[in-house]
């Protein structure tokens, strides 16, 4: 039986889980529209045309992210709240978590208990987000998949000095039309690596405390994680579906107040 | 005596000769790919228009971000001291300037003799940039010289409330689906880009008068969100964009004489942008070169320079455009370690925004 559903409506996806008594039964992901109550209505219903069901307002619905509090048929929640509860819930070792979306990066701090402790974001600058890559990798006429496949192969990567993504994609342009041209793999892991700076002087700045885990869209990137690792000088943890984390952690929250129990 | 400045901006090259103390050419063109072939274009055009040639010229100073790459300069000069000596020609009661370039955004503080007491600049973000105003301008299918007068039209300007040039572009195409007005679109970025200059501007002081330079200063539009939000009309010289051509002229003039102007004025190295505030001022007359904030940064921020004959402290320049992401802050340095660069600086003349 659906005990609670949790949606996350981000700037460029929404993304709904729905919740049993013990385990996520169905997921769904929608590009995002203007139209914030439509775009919860139908990913939450996707995901339930996926197990044959349809809508019921009985179920309690907790909505985070963009314009959360405009959605009629839910609750809000802070995006920081519900992504320590979904960080938690599958990684409970978790003490920090760096939330790397499309239009902004977040970073929590849990403690032993996985209460949310310290947090850190930012939503008014491209530099250190997806669009960022995005941008970089249209660039580059490569598509995103492309370029992270391609970053694996990079030797030589050259330092991106331009944290400003206006700044920096002139600074790309430089590299690809140098003589010899600088290598598209060097050019991919050079953004990375920039992206990764940004991110990870938020982090220092809170204090990094193992176990870390990577969350958000961006974090399906296998390349960005293994740059990640190797500046961190440890392995981070991603969880299957890094872009569902703060839904699932709406969806608990729900699920928490209809039933009063734990998981 | 005939002498020439040339500033070579990010996006746009200017050119002014003078002849015994008066302007007699001047020249302002796109810098593009070649600055070195840009540079002698200019100043062959400006001078021609005075009736003169390259041998003729006494002294040349270069400034602005290509200086070091101009072949037939005999010494370069920072722009910021450029723009404040020039302004100084025109307007010597003026004390704060606001130079808005093709990629960056100063804010000036200067004496009565036009030398900079203090200053801060914005090039680490494009927000409030020349380059933002062409990417806007771009979206709305409107020429960069008609994009003042259209944001002058709005009746009533649609907020917004980031500076990010990316998110700003993404956000104006979103209002004009809608089918908001160009003209309210404009005349909100421009407040945006007026906050932000504003807050540039108090980081100096902001003291009488004031002026504005660069190709931004020819936006009327820009202009009058500027005064609205200073609270002062400023002055504005006939070409407000060849300010630091002159400013370098004049330091030619005064070289000719053997006249050699030496500022310390208090330098803001950092940035601000969507995440914050990231600004480490040094304040050169009070460093005494004692080299204790060198050997004390664990992050090997500062290094000694040894300009006119002083030495004094200054920031690494591959450190300059990622000090938020090398230096934590004064708060969170202070609470991992004993000493700190402010605390080792005997004479106070290290400051963190941060």
């Amino acid at each position: 039986m659906i005990t609670a559903i949790g949606v996350d409506i981000g700037s460029l996806t929404t993304k709904s889980v729905v919740l049993n008594e013990t385990k996520i039964i169905s997921t769904a992901v929608i590009r995002s529209s203007d139209e914030t109550e439509l775009c919860a209505r139908t990913t939450i219903e996707q995901a339930l045309q996926q197990i044959g069901l349809s809508f019921n307002p009985d179920i309690k619905v907790i909505a985070t992210g963009l314009g959360s509090k405009s959605v009629t048929f839910s609750q809000s929640k802070s995006l920081t709240a519900c992504l320590a509860r979904g960080v938690n819930s599958i990684y409970p070792t978790a003490r920090m978590a760096i939330d790397m979306g499309a239009e902004s990066s977040t970073i929590i701090k849990l403690n032993e208990r996985g209460r949310l402790t310290d947090w850190l974001s930012q939503d008014k600058c491209a530099a250190g987000t997806g669009v960022f890559l995005e941008q970089m990798a249209k660039l580059m006429n490569l598509t995103s998949a492309e370029m992270d496949a391609l970053s694996f192969k990079a030797k030589f990567p050259p330092e991106i000095t331009n944290t400003c993504a206006v700044f920096a994609e002139s600074e790309v342009i430089s590299h690809v039309h140098r003589v010899p041209a600088t290598l598209r793999e060097d050019i991919a892991a050079g953004i990375y690596r920039s992206v990764l700076g940004r991110i990870i002087s938020m982090c220092k700045r809170i204090g990094i405390q193992r176990e870390v885990v990577a969350t958000g869209g961006v974090a399906m990137n296998k390349g960005i994680i293994a740059i990640l690792n190797q500046e961190l000088g440890f392995d981070i943890l991603v969880p299957d579906n890094p872009q569902i984390v703060a839904a699932l952690g709406a969806a608990i929250i729900a699920r928490e107040a209809t039933t009063g129990a734990k998981m | 005596m005939i002498v020439a400045g040339i500033d070579i901006g990010s996006r746009s090259a200017k050119a002014a000769i003078m002849k015994d103390g008066e302007i007699v050419g001047s020249v302002i063109r796109d810098t593009g790919a070649e600055s070195i072939k840009t540079a002698y274009q200019a100043i062959e055009t400006a001078l021609h228009n005075a009736n003169l040639e390259l041998d003729d010229l006494n002294y040349t100073i270069a400034t602005g971000y290509g200086r070091v790459l101009v072949p037939f300069a005999n010494d370069n000069v920072s722009e910021i001291s450029c723009h404040a000596r020039g302004v100084n020609w025109y307007f010597p009661s003026v004390r704060t300037i606001l130079d808005m370039g093709g990629q960056d955004c100063k804010a000036i503080n200067c004496d009565d003799k036009g030398a900079v007491t203090n200053f801060i600049m914005n090039d680490k973000c494009a927000g409030g940039t020349g380059r933002f105003l062409e990417m806007i301008a771009d979206v709305l299918n409107t020429p960069l010289t008609e994009i003042g007068d259209l944001a002058l039209a709005s009746k009533s300007a649609r907020p917004f409330n980031i500076v990010c040039a990316v998110f700003a572009k993404s956000d104006a195409l979103h209002y004009l689906r809608q089918g908001v007005q160009k003209s309210d679109i404009m005349a909100g970025l421009n407040e945006a880009i007026g906050t932000r200059c504003l807050s540039l501007l108090k980081r100096v002081t902001i003291e009488k008068d004031f002026a504005i330079t660069g190709g931004i200063a020819k936006n009327k539009g820009m202009v009058a969100k500027l005064t609205e939000k200073v609270g002062m009309t400023p002055m504005l010289s006939p070409d407000p964009q060849l300010i630091g051509a002159i400013g370098a002229a004049l330091f030619a003039m005064d070289r000719c004489q053997g006249n050699k102007v030496i500022s310390s004025p208090k330098v803001n190295y950092g940035y601000s942008d969507g995440t914050g505030v990231y600004y480490i001022t040094m304040d050169s007359a009070k460093c005494n070169g004692c080299n204790a904030c060198v050997e004390t940064c664990p992050n090997g921020l500062f290094s000694l320079s040894y300009e006119d004959g002083k030495k004094s402290a200054v920031i690494k320049k591959e450190m300059l455009k990622k000090i938020s992401q090398v230096c934590p802050g004064i708060s969170v340095c202070r609470n991992q370690r004993e000493n700190t660069c402010e605390s080792v600086c005997k004479s106070n003349a290290i400051s963190h925004s941060w």
